[in-house]
């Protein structure tokens, strides 16, 4: 199973990185992002304020690495399954000799080649342009690093659960759209989580997606201690398994009672 | 001229009524678009509990910018989207060789295929955000303050879609042009924010060669009241100039044209 999942992700990879062009355009994009982020805190920071004992220089390593992994964890299957869905393409899909669910978990990892090559590449220019903290040790960068792979399971999950709504809906973009704010709200894109009200930290703290940038990025300047790291490993697993059943739970609801225009 | 202007939006109004078909998809488009313009508040607002101003400019001000820009790219959403579909839509599905058999021009067919009905929600939104943030500041609403704002609302919408007309060209060899003309349209995040704030670099690039600055920050000025919103003015000439560039440049490109033959 595991070798078809390989040869779906290849395959997918092959065809996004056809399209070399587009991946430098999505690179100058995310450094126009963190070029708008590094100037208002600049101006911030210039003022001689100081935001929760962090420095410019973590601030800006913050932001370089938030834009950097939003296309590892945001680029999902949202749209593509939806589409499937919506033009009846998922009835042949059904019939593949290989689960639903596996399918699809290999266009992601083929999805996430080229995410990773975006986010790499953003990432190392911008640590030359604007200057980064170095992670606090090797083995913080690792523990970074698994945290955010567990993640993409999570969100794999989730944007599953999310997509079977194209089921009922047809409205793939406003689903997309839903996703990305509720991820960027409680994941600690917009700002460092601490910086928001009590009352959403705590949402976010039950919530798997801060596990997905404001988590790894703390673990990454070291400011989680290793019992820390586990529990967030845990919580993770928890979530891989709950998101996992339910998305089985829902995926075989609406196949029962499937419409799908022109299917 | 005149007639070209009437027929694209008789073509905009018949996809305008389509999209409006799916009034689900529409809704949920609509909430999902306001959402989205939440983060970017939250944003800003996350800023202002750390700080009273930024480059000189307060929380109401700086939402009062926010709004201005949204509402022309709203306009843009509108009045434009199509720009994003010559690639993929139009020319790889060979759709595009029906629009050349037409008698009307073809820029004209494309762009009057834009459906974004959701853009009219955005508009209210916006224009309410920018009467409320003005009052906010103690600046009268007067009938003519309002007439400037739809005005200048429109000319920057106008001047961002002209922008996406020239980029949105590429879809001629790439048969795929959203991407490019989505990051034209993502350098608009710059103009979001105060031009004080960046470097010469950035503030040469945004008021001289992609004078996005037109568009959000002089308006903004001018109705601040403030001496430098005088330059607005000059966004009927940076419109007509990027258009004049678009049109030259679509010509070429529309010369060039070699279908997908399918």
């Amino acid at each position: 199973m595991i070798r078809k999942i390989i040869a779906i992700a290849k395959q997918d990879a092959r065809e996004g990185l056809y399209y070399r062009f587009d991946l430098l355009l999505y690179i100058c994009n995310f450094m126009i992002q963190i070029a708008v982020y590094v100037f208002i805190w600049l101006a911030i920071y210039n003022q001689g304020n100081q935001i929760l004992g962090m420095s410019f220089e973590q601030v800006t390593t913050y932001y370089i690495l938030v834009v950097s992994l939003d296309p590892i964890i945001g680029w999902g299957i949202n749209e593509i399954l939806g589409e499937a869905i919506r033009d009846g393409q998922v009835l042949r899909e059904l019939l593949h000799p290989i689960s639903f669910f596996s399918y699809y978990f290999g266009i992601r990892i083929g999805e996430l080649v080229e995410a990773g090559i975006v986010g790499i590449i953003t990432f190392l220019l911008c640590a030359i342009l604007f200057g980064i903290v170095l992670p606090q040790s090797l083995f913080h960068f690792c523990a970074f690093l698994v945290v955010i792979v567990l993640s993409i399971i999570v969100i794999y999950f989730f944007e599953m659960i999310l997509s079977m709504s194209a089921f009922y809906t047809n409205s793939v973009w406003g689903i997309e759209i839903l996703k990305r704010a509720i991820i960027s709200i409680f994941s600690g894109m917009i700002a460092p989580l601490t910086l928001f009200p009590e009352w959403v930290q705590k949402i976010a703290n039950f919530l798997p997606f801060q596990e997905c940038i404001y988590t790894p990025i703390n673990i990454y300047f070291g400011e989680l201690s290793n019992i820390e790291i586990l529990q967030t490993i845990i919580k993770q697993g928890i979530w891989i398994t709950v998101l996992y059943l339910l998305a089985k739970f829902i995926f075989h609801k609406a196949i029962k009672n499937i419409t799908i225009n022109g299917g | 001229m005149i007639r070209n202007i009437r027929i694209y939006f008789s073509f905009l109004g018949a996809s305008l009524k389509k999209m409006l078909e799916y009034r689900v998809d529409c809704l949920v488009g609509m909430v999902s678009q306001i959402a989205f313009q939440l983060i970017e508040l939250i944003f800003i607002w996350i800023i202002f509990q750390n700080t009273d101003n930024i480059g000189g400019w307060n929380f109401t001000q700086l939402l009062l910018l926010y709004g201005v820009m949204m509402l022309s790219v709203a306009v843009t959403d509108l009045l434009f989207d199509a720009t994003y579909d010559i690639g993929n839509r139009f020319i790889r599905k060979g759709k595009f060789d029906t629009i050349l058999l037409r008698p009307v021009n073809p820029l004209i067919s494309v762009l009057g295929e834009s459906q974004t009905s959701t853009a009219l929600g955005y508009i209210i939104l916006s224009f309410i955000l920018i009467v409320f943030t003005l009052m906010k500041l103690n600046i009268t609403i007067t009938l003519f303050l309002i007439i400037k704002i739809l005005y200048f609302g429109i000319l920057g919408g106008i001047i961002i879609g002209g922008f996406q007309t020239i980029f949105s060209i590429s879809g001629f060899w790439t048969y795929k042009s959203n991407e490019v003309v989505w990051s034209v349209f993502q350098l608009h995040k710059l103009a979001e924010y105060p031009i004080e704030i960046y470097n010469k670099f950035i503030r040469v690039l945004i008021t001289m060669i992609l004078p996005f600055a037109c568009v959000s920050y002089f308006p903004t000025l001018n109705y601040l009241g403030s001496s430098k919103g005088k330059i607005a003015y000059i966004a009927p000439v940076v419109a007509i100039i990027v258009w004049f560039i678009a049109i030259k440049v679509w010509n070429f490109a529309l010369n060039k044209y070699r279908s997908t033959g399918n």
